[in-house]
């Protein structure tokens, strides 16, 4: 029995046409995966099934109640405890005052059936980990009684073993007959959690099936129409260069960048890469430590971004929301943030194929990969010459992605020198020259490309008696 | 359109009928009294005063009419220049005002004069010669008055209290430096402290005097207020810690709570200034001028020293009961 | 763990060495430290302290009301009022209180139906107040007949077994109740839900409206009775009163720990707050500093303890 039909979906705003008929069908009990470039329309088709957006036209049946939208942090109250969380709007409660032991229980009974009774009830959410807070996210929803739940790349902050403890308690949900809406750009993890997908592209359902029957390429096909090649271009590696930044124990790390490489650095989220990257750039304090930019020697204790830009140094943050972007100001505002002068709007719009209707238009009306465009854009206009890269193609379709790994590496051929984040394992082993792994603060030996493997990657991340695995 | 015509010709026919050479007699001025608030009784006192004026020379034959417009805001000059100012461009015959500041108001006095309109000054000095006259108590001699009552109270010796009003009011700093002046002429009265501001307001006042009160309470004997806020707020506080009558207490101004206080004893005297009378002088001396009389440049509306014991007479009575009811209209609260 | 205790225990630190600097600033610790004087500075905190009960809730929500002043002197005008026409005092103090509440749904009410931002909504509500408490009042005090409301804010009650004015007790009631409601109940864990994300307590189904509504009521009812206190305070109602106490509220709630931006903040700190501030300016008459240097002193005060209670912050949590 279906949980929830739609039938031709139409939603427009303003003049833009987010959904042009989609059809879906979703079953009780099942996990139906909904995959789409950046743009194609998944974000306005799940708050239309959300209740969040009411539609133009087409059909919804029946009118779902008891949906849960899992997004990316933004449904939690930071400063409530976690039980707070997972239970609020419907706190057992006796003539209005809570029961807090009831509440407290209920929680943990919660936490424990999706397997993380390490997660106390009354942690401040604000205080946990982000795989810790999708868990207390997905607990709500459980709480919530859905019958239909929705995620939206319910994975991106998560670990290996957390999505596996994910994905376990998916299965459980089903068993329930609750059914599963999945959003995600990670083609390997939808195989192994959804036995059917719907694929959108510009708002319009355009093909539905088993992925059992149909391959990688073929899903990515329907995704941008047309075919694709290499995804990651091609890699003749260039003889690199003289070294331009070396980096002398900041943030638990030690290694050199040379012109023309692209160095990858691999770990598990929370290993300290992020914050090994700020420090760098400088934009939070390390009590010591030394850097090396070409000639000139810096005290870790004084760098700030402000004297990192004037040396020549571009940092791009994984969270283009919020430490990126300034939503309300115009692509051209973005774009000209870190050198106001000699902007090429233009130029830039078309050397990074930037889809923009106006380059005066707010920023926020970008789909996410041009929004990350535009900030790789304002590196380059900033006219950086060693590029940090946190996470550059998180949250971004894989069309998107094939073009970024592509600039990555015209970048590098131009003569930058690149130091590239990832949890992506494929887009480091496609990408970078050389890899080193974060593990709990301590980076290792950087080594080429050629002597990692997956297996050795993965073993340096969690290496060291981690009860992770 | 034939009703504004024949009103044009009546104009014109009352116009023509006056004599020649414009006897002011027909004229009809409009004179705005500036108060510095509306709240205190003092100002009440003075707009009655103002009517009073106004009516007694309709009576006379001269068509006055009083506006009366308070600042919105008691403890800002900025407000009052604005309505001052803002009175330039309405066709008025004369300001009766009462600065906030001598200095502040300056500059929309003087700008009002050569628009035409004239200001006589109440209460505060102002520092300016542009202004028609200025009348007022003699601050100065009622701080002295109360330093006598005090010295004669205390039969010449022990140790007073001055809490100040606020800083930079003009008529206040005359009273206490009165009594500053005054209590020296004891050499067995010490002034413990003189240096402390009852602040805008009775609550701001309470406050103030409680503190005092905890750290100068068992040592003083006397207390001096020099306005109706400072001596309002004082008295509550002194009935709330008990050392109301134990301490010996003279203010300043009048309200129906202090003639009770004075009956409980435990208020022991006040001054009172006349500013009822300061309301009709003020707008019969505008309309004098305007009417081309010579008017004095100074004015005294007397100072006068109230004690249980002269409470009931009849000139007391009077400065304590100004015939308010009879020339304001009560608010919509109507009490 | 440890920095979460230090962090709740900042107020009292604070608080306690204000009142210590002073006792030996006045040169007379003895009578600062006096019960009377603690009286004198208990009797003194009252208005500003049920303010701060109410404003607690405002800012907790992630809201702000800058029309308290205001709302104030119009009831405490109104329990002159009603008294000064015979209305027995019960009747009166109820007045004043639905008065309050009103007031608050109007703000309430011009924030979620109207959508105007709660600053500008309450500062349009403080210029509405003011007017209305000085029309109300003829531009007059308002003297109050002697009830048994003059009695609430004395200093020293007349019932010897009180100890501290019925008003102190008064606060300190409606502080326990309105700490219980806001950790304890439904009700305030939604008041700190929507301060906290307010997009997804809509998402969870919470009336976010209707608690918005709620919450500046309750919290008008607060004002109306601190009104009420005001008035016990003068003996009359003045319908010029308290401009500017708006400011002094807020400032307790926020070194308590209220945080503006919302989900933060508590009734217990902003008591404190308050005691803080009074202690201050009683401290600073006694030592007969002028009034500008106690301005310069609580203006700094505020600054400094938001400023340790944020990096307070930083430390107790490593996320960003």
């Amino acid at each position: 029995m279906n949980a929830l039909s739609l039938r031709g979906i139409r939603k427009r705003f303003g003049g833009t046409v987010a959904l042009d008929g989609v059809d879906l069908d979703v079953a009780e009990g099942e996990v139906l995966a909904v995959v789409g470039e950046n743009g194609a329309g998944k974000s306005t088709l799940l708050n239309v099934i959300a209740g969040a957006l009411e539609p133009d036209g087409g059909e919804v049946r029946p009118v779902p109640r008891s949906v849960a939208y899992i997004r990316q942090e933004l449904s939690l109250f930071p400063h409530l405890t976690v039980a707070e969380n997972i239970l609020m709007g419907r706190e057992p409660s006796r003539f209005g005052v809570i029961d807090g032991e009831a509440m407290a229980a209920r929680a943990r009974a919660l936490l424990d059936e999706f397997g993380r009774p390490e997660i106390a009830a009354d942690d401040i959410v604000g205080r946990l980990a982000p795989a810790s807070r999708q868990v207390v996210e997905i607990c709500r929803a459980l709480a919530a009684d859905a019958r239909i739940i929705l995620m939206d790349e319910p994975t991106s902050s998560l670990e290996r073993a957390d999505v596996v403890r994910l994905f376990a308690s998916i299965r459980k949900l089903c068993a329930r007959g609750i059914a599963v809406l999945y959003v995600s750009h990670f083609l390997e993890e939808i195989r192994e959690i959804a036995a059917r997908a719907v694929v959108l592209r510009d708002g319009r359902s355009v093909w539905a099936g088993t992925l059992a029957g149909v391959t990688d390429e073929g899903l990515i096909r329907h995704m941008i129409g047309r075919p694709v090649e290499a995804a990651f271009g091609d890699s003749a590696p260039e003889a690199p260069g003289e070294v331009v930044l070396s980096v002398v124990s900041i943030g638990g790390a030690s290694f050199e960048v040379r012109r023309g490489e692209i160095l990858g650095i691999a770990g598990l989220v929370g290993s300290g890469r992020t914050e090994m990257l700020r420090a760098v750039f400088g934009l939070d304090a390390v009590p010591g430590g030394e850097l090396k930019i070409r000639d000139e020697r810096v005290d870790a204790r004084r760098l700030s971004p402000v004297a990192s830009i004037r040396r020549g140094i571009g940092y791009l943050s994984e969270d283009r929301r919020i430490e990126g972007l300034f939503p309300h100001l115009s692509v051209r505002e973005n774009l000209a943030m870190t050198r106001p002068e000699a902007l090429d709007v233009g130029g830039w719009i078309e050397r990074l194929r930037i889809k923009a209707g106006d380059v005066d238009d707010p920023v926020v009306t970008l789909s996410g990969g041009n929004q990350q465009k535009v900030l790789l854009a304002r590196l380059l206009h900033q006219g950086a010459s060693i590029l940090l890269l946190d996470e550059p193609t998180r949250g971004i379709d894989v069309g998107t992605k094939a073009e970024i790994y592509e600039l990555i590496r015209a970048l590098a051929r131009e003569g930058r020198a690149i130091l590239m984040v990832s949890s992506y394992l494929p887009e480091l082993f496609g990408v970078c020259d050389h890899l080193a792994v974060m593990n709990r603060g301590a980076l290792s030996a950087v080594r080429p490309i050629d002597e990692w493997t997956p297996d050795s990657v993965l073993e340096a991340a969690i290496g060291g008696g981690s009860a992770a695995a | 359109m034939r009703k504004i015509c024949l009103a044009l010709l009546a104009l014109t026919a009352a116009c023509s009928s006056a004599p020649p050479g414009g006897a002011p007699a027909a004229k009809s001025y409009k004179i705005a009294v500036i108060p510095q608030g509306a709240t205190h009784e003092f100002w009440k006192s003075i707009h009655a005063g103002a009517i009073k004026a106004s009516r007694d020379l309709k009576a006379e034959g001269v068509d006055v009419t009083v506006i009366w417009k308070a600042p919105l805001r008691e403890d800002d000059r900025e407000q009052q220049v604005q309505v001052v100012e803002g009175f330039l461009a309405q066709g008025i015959s004369g300001i009766v005002l009462a600065p906030f500041d001598r200095r502040a108001l300056v500059r929309p006095v003087e700008e009002a004069k050569r628009a035409g309109i004239p200001t006589v000054v109440l209460d505060s000095g102002l520092d300016s010669d542009q202004v028609v006259s200025f009348l007022a108590s003699n601050n100065h001699r009622g701080g002295e008055l109360a330093a006598e009552h005090m010295a004669k109270l205390l039969s010449g010796k022990g140790k007073v209290l001055l809490l100040r009003y606020q800083e930079g009011v003009a008529s206040t700093e005359a009273r206490e430096q009165g009594f500053v002046d005054g209590i020296k002429a004891y050499p067995g009265i010490e002034l413990i402290s003189s240096d402390q501001y009852a602040g805008g307001t009775r609550d701001t006042a309470k406050t103030a005097a409680e503190n005092l009160l905890n750290r100068y309470g068992n040592q003083i004997q006397g207390i001096f207020t020099p306005n109706e806020s400072s001596t309002s707020g004082t008295l509550l506080a002194l009935e709330d810690v008990r050392k109301a009558g134990k301490i010996t207490f003279i203010g300043f101004d009048a309200s129906e709570a202090f003639i009770a206080a004075m009956r409980a004893g435990t208020l022991h005297g006040i001054v009172v200034q006349n500013p009822f009378r300061m309301g009709e002088l003020g707008v019969r001396t505008m309309v004098d001028h305007l009417r081309g009389k010579a008017v004095e440049k100074k004015v005294d509306t007397g100072v006068q020293l109230i004690s249980p014991e002269t409470l009931d007479a009849a000139d007391s009575q009077q400065l304590l009961h100004p015939p308010l009811a009879k020339y304001l209209e009560a608010g919509p609260g109507g009490f | 763990m440890r920095s979460t205790t230090l962090r709740r225990l900042a107020p009292f630190v604070g608080l306690a060495l204000v009142i210590l600097v002073f006792a030996f600033l006045t040169g007379a610790p003895a009578q600062y430290l006096s019960v009377p004087n603690l009286r004198i500075v208990l009797a003194q905190t009252v208005i500003v302290a049920i303010g701060a009960v109410g404003m607690t809730m405002i800012i907790v929500s992630g809201g702000i009301d800058l029309s308290v002043g205001s709302t104030i002197a119009l009831t405490s005008v109104a329990a002159a009022l009603a008294l000064h026409r015979s209305w027995p005092p019960v009747a009166a103090v109820t007045a004043s209180i639905v008065l309050g509440g009103l007031v608050g749904a109007v703000n309430g009410l011009v924030v979620t139906r109207l959508r105007v931002v709660p600053f500008i909504a309450t500062l349009g509500m403080l210029g509405v107040a003011r007017g209305g408490a000085k029309w109300l009042a003829g531009e007059m005090t308002v003297p109050a007949p002697e009830t048994w409301i003059n009695e609430l804010a004395v200093t020293f009650p007349s019932r010897a077994w009180m100890v501290v004015a019925p008003g102190v007790w008064l606060a300190l009631i409606l502080a326990v109740a309105a700490s219980f409601a806001l950790r304890r109940t439904v009700f305030g864990r939604h008041v700190f839900a929507i301060g906290s994300n307010e997009v997804a307590a809509l998402a969870c189904g919470i009336a976010v409206a209707r608690m918005k509504i709620a919450i500046y009521s309750l919290a008008g009812c607060a004002f109306g009775l601190a009104g009420v206190m005001q008035m016990s305070r003068l003996r009359q109602g003045d319908p010029t009163v308290a401009a500017g106490l708006e400011l002094d509220i807020i400032a307790a709630v926020v070194i308590g720990g209220g945080s503006l931006s919302g989900g933060q903040g508590g009734i217990l700190g902003a008591m404190i707050g308050a005691l803080i501030m009074a202690f201050l300016r009683n401290g600073c008459q006694q030592v007969g500093w002028p009034n500008y240097i106690q301005e310069i002193i609580i203006g700094a005060i505020i600054v400094i303890a938001v400023a340790l209670e944020s990096r307070a912050r930083e430390r107790g949590q490593g996320v960003r």
